[in-house]
């Protein structure tokens, strides 16, 4: 399923109700490529920026690409990394014994504990697999990255800064980003402990750092890999990719997780 | 209450909203019942057009005449949106027939999948066991 398809699916709905919504839910996107049928041309080269980099503004949503049912997925269309962010690793994640013990336990308590249930922040990786709306803005300088959930920001300098040397611990650590001739090279660190980095409870330490590789592959698709390393929950760097779909005529909506929050109170373990 | 097997309503004719994803905000499981169905008919008393999920109350009589009070859960706003819901689309006073998945802890709560309208429109409630756009 593409973003475009959802859209014109939304689109059509759109145009049969009788009440059209006030916002900018359908708002066309400009300068978006088309096919000679006048279709978003998902396949056109990916734009630059006046420097010739890649421009990854848009708004993006990870790829969903969990196979569900005739009766629906457990918690809705997502992708496999949204659950599990080793899936695609032969062997799965190179646990260290006590982080492996974490992730079963939490799993066995059905996810209750996961920060998102308590609306906490996601962190990066999390950040990257949550089915809701990302709008990429990039300047010269700095990449910001406008998340839905919670209005939430993170910064990705691209102006030459070194990275912190004493962080203080954060849910989305400070984040440099370097080109690589098409692809945006992103270090962070400074993240804090008790990050998930997935629903099944992988976890991230205070000691790990990541890198990401940021590639628009054309004007529908941008790939993120992304390598963990983290030698306090792992026993070696891992690396995973992570698609990205673009989303066109629309805009993010409010999404504020502790408006009108009353799961948790309801959440059953084992 | 009347439990009922939960078969043909998702694809029932007349569903006039397609099916939506749910927000993720948490574990399905650790809430809800995907073994169990309820489906239960009243008048709407209360909408709340929140996030990070939309939610309404139901007054239901059961066959003994006496009245419950149930709460469902639906989609975030703003999948509810998308897919085609206003935050009047569901209104105080309206009849519904929802079926849905009840709470594992044994409260009058379920997670809405299909909500019949009076009229018999059919509305996809952006359950948390949602399908998607295929």
């Amino acid at each position: 399923m593409t973003s475009a398809r959802i859209f014109i699916a939304a689109a059509i709905l759109f145009t049969a109700c009788p009440h059209l919504p006030a916002q900018w839910l359908n708002y066309p996107t400009a300068g978006v490529p088309k096919t000679p049928g006048g279709a978003p041309n998902l396949k056109a080269p990916a734009p630059r920026t006046p420097d010739g980099k890649p421009d990854f503004s848009g708004i993006w949503e990870a790829e969903k690409n969990q196979p569900c049912p005739p009766d629906g997925c457990p918690d809705g269309p997502t992708g496999k990394e949204f659950f599990d962010i080793g899936w695609s690793i032969k062997g799965g994640l190179p646990y260290q014994p006590w982080a492996r013990d974490l992730m079963k336990e939490r799993m066995a308590q059905n996810r209750k504990d996961n920060p998102n249930a308590r609306c906490l922040p996601l962190g990066v990786v999390g950040t990257h697999t949550f089915p809701l709306f990302r709008k990429i803005v990039q300047i010269p300088g700095l990449i910001v990255i406008l998340n839905e959930r919670d209005a939430m920001y993170r910064q990705i300098f691209t102006d030459g800064r070194s990275l912190p040397d004493d962080p203080q611990p954060s849910f989305n650590g400070y984040s440099t980003g370097k080109w690589d001739g098409n692809t945006l090279v992103v270090q962070t660190n400074g993240f804090r402990d008790g990050i998930w980095l997935d629903a099944n409870g992988d976890p991230l330490t205070e000691a790990g750092k990541i890198t990401e590789r940021f590639r628009r592959v054309d004007y529908g698709r941008m790939e993120v890999q992304v390598t963990v390393d983290d030698p306090k929950a792992y026993t070696a760097p891992w690396t995973v990719k992570l698609n990205q779909n673009i989303v066109l005529n629309t805009e993010l909506l409010d999404f504020f997780c502790l408006e009108n929050e009353k799961d948790v109170a309801h959440l059953v373990g084992k | 209450m009347k439990a009922v097997s939960f078969s043909s309503v998702a694809v029932g004719l007349g569903l006039i909203l397609a099916a939506i994803p749910a927000s993720a905000h948490h574990s399905f499981f650790a809430e809800f019942d995907s073994n169990k169905h309820v489906t239960l008919t009243g008048t709407v008393t209360k909408v709340e057009w929140e996030n990070p999920h939309a939610r309404f109350y139901l007054d239901v009589k059961d066959e003994s005449g006496a009245m419950a009070h149930w709460e469902f859960q639906m989609g975030s706003i703003n999948v509810l949106v998308r897919g085609g819901w206003t935050r009047n689309t569901l209104k105080t006073g309206d009849t519904v027939t929802v079926n849905g998945y009840p709470a594992k802890d044994g409260s009058r709560l379920a997670n809405a999948r299909v909500i019949t309208l009076s009229d018999g429109r059919k509305l996809t409630g952006g359950s948390s066991f949602g399908t998607s756009i295929q």
